[in-house]
């Protein structure tokens, strides 16, 4: 599904959450949404979920807005910490609602989800624990197949295992069920490499809207002599160094153009890819 | 637009499941009576004024559970309020009926002990066997009850604290259905100020019901038509 942000405006009282979001989504791809504790991803994702109305600009997925859209909101669902599709009573009445609202959705894998995440269906959602919770909610928001699903900050609570079984069924789901997915979380590294786009906030506002090859090709550790690599480095927006003995290691954001590249290899120096979550340190203007 | 049949079933399993529970406790206490003392009245009278109270709680719940539900499952506000005001309509009816059906078992219990099934509260009924009369108060009853839970439901979830703000209005819409009927309140502090004690015409009575709970109704509807889902900010 096709998503035009245009110049998004959401506030609460005095406070604004987004300040005049723009960014366009082709759809049919897994995009992740980045940005630190109250940079207004989630209120974003509530606009786009229709679960707010927006105060100024305007959401339109396939060309059409969203709030009190029937036609739009059907195909959307997002999921979220706040439990909405499961904190009804126990698991099985989460999916008794759940079949019956979501036109695509599939019983046998929501049952294979729970089987996989071992939910019990008579257990009481609000009793499980924070882990299952989340876990439930990732049952109902993968079994419902809507052409936009949303996760949230939806791993909340879930050990290792169990947030690795979640991004193998979001990929596995995909790969069966192309649609578009949106991931919005602050386990930057986990989920980076599901990642086809990258929608990076901050403050409200827009920082960086690219695939993610072409994010990480602007993040480079230039590792070699400290001297040389000083020398290399000089021109660049440095991230970070690092230094045992006389080999440094320094971490620059921008491009690198083929004579560059060529220049580095006759200094004897190394280029090697650095993590998503060093450039996403970066760009949201590092510590606070 | 499709019938809300789960959200209807979904409450009215909870329903039963209340009603035999009152029944049981009425039914133990009746025994009890019998043991230590004579009965002398009605028992389920006094037990039929607990399902005003689920009442209201059903009208809060549909609006701070179901409703975000419906929103975090693609629904519209607009569908939901349909829904919700069919569900109410509905469940109103069906636990009038499980009242009714409690009197009409007391009085066959009592008939065979050879106990008198005594009234000692105003009603729009004389007797437990106006059975018409008797479904029509409850009715009433629990359809304003239901559309006040509905309004305050709203009021809490848009405002919070401020939700406060709405309770007088519901107790507003229970105090005018209830006058009309002739009931006593039994709400705390009201019923200190009003002692409404006289049935009304039954054209009043019903038009006083019905006034409140379509104004319940659409107090609640104008709270919840563009409210947004409460979330944590990031």
């Amino acid at each position: 599904m096709r998503i035009d942000v245009e110049n998004l405006v959401l506030r609460y009282g005095d406070t604004t959450a987004v300040d005049g979001l723009t960014f366009n989504l082709a759809g049919d791809k897994i995009y992740g949404l980045l940005g630190r504790s109250g940079s207004g991803k989630t209120s974003l994702l509530s606009v786009l979920a229709a679960f707010r109305r927006e105060s100024a600009g305007s959401v339109r997925v396939n060309g059409q807005p969203v709030f009190e859209n029937a036609d739009v909101t059907r195909d959307i669902i997002m999921i979220r910490d706040g439990g909405e599709t499961v904190k009804i009573g126990t698991a099985e009445d989460a999916v008794y609602f759940a079949e019956w609202l979501r036109p695509n959705w599939d019983g046998d894998y929501a049952r294979s989800l729970m089987d996989r995440f071992e939910l019990r269906p008579k257990a009481k959602v609000s009793e499980m624990s924070k882990g299952q919770q989340s876990a439930m909610g990732v049952v109902i928001g993968l079994a419902s197949r809507a052409p936009l699903t949303i996760f949230d900050e939806s791993y909340l609570g879930m050990d290792v295992p169990s947030r690795y079984a979640f991004y193998e069924a979001i990929l596995a789901d995909y790969m069966l069920h192309p649609r578009t997915i949106i991931l919005s979380a602050h386990l930057i590294e986990e989920i980076s490499s599901l990642l086809e786009e990258v929608v990076i906030i901050d403050r409200g506002r827009l920082v960086v809207h690219e695939e993610t090859e072409t994010l990480l090709s602007r993040g480079r550790a230039v590792t070699g002599p400290a001297d040389r690599v000083d020398a290399f480095t000089s021109g660049f927006t440095v991230l970070g160094t690092r230094q045992l003995g006389p080999t440094k290691s320094t971490m620059v954001y921008g491009d690198l153009d083929q004579d560059q590249r060529r220049q580095a290899v006759e200094a004897g120096l190394e280029l090697e890819p650095i993590a998503m979550q060093d450039l996403f340190v970066h760009l949201t203007g590092g510590p606070r | 637009m499709r019938f809300p049949r789960r959200l209807l079933a979904a409450n009215l399993y909870i329903a039963l499941g209340l009603w035999a529970a009152l029944a049981t406790i009425v039914a133990l206490i009746v025994v009890g009576v019998a043991i230590f003392g004579q009965v002398t009245e009605s028992a389920w009278e006094k037990g039929s004024l607990a399902p005003r109270w689920y009442a209201l709680f059903v009208g809060v719940g549909l609006i701070t559970t179901f409703l975000p539900m419906y929103v975090a499952h693609g629904q519209t506000r607009r569908r939901f309020g349909v829904h919700a005001a069919i569900t109410v309509t509905l469940m109103a009816p069906a636990v009038a009926a499980m009242i009714t059906l409690g009197y009409l078992a007391e009085r066959g219990i009592y008939h065979l002990v050879g106990w008198e099934q005594k009234l000692t509260r105003p009603h729009l009924f004389t007797e437990p066997t106006q059975l018409h009369l008797l479904f029509l108060e409850h009715l009433l009853e629990l359809l304003t009850w239901m559309a006040a839970g509905t309004l305050i439901g709203a009021g809490f979830y848009r405002w919070q604290a401020g939700g406060l703000l709405t309770i007088p209005v519901g107790v507003g819409l229970v105090v005018l259905t209830q006058s009309a009927i002739g009931t006593e309140l039994d709400l705390p502090i009201v019923d200190r100020v009003l002692r409404p004690d006289t049935p009304q015409p039954l054209g009043l009575v019903i038009g006083a019901g019905l006034l409140s709970f379509l104004i319940g109704l659409a107090l609640a509807w104008t709270v919840v038509r563009d409210v947004p889902l409460q979330n944590k900010v990031s």
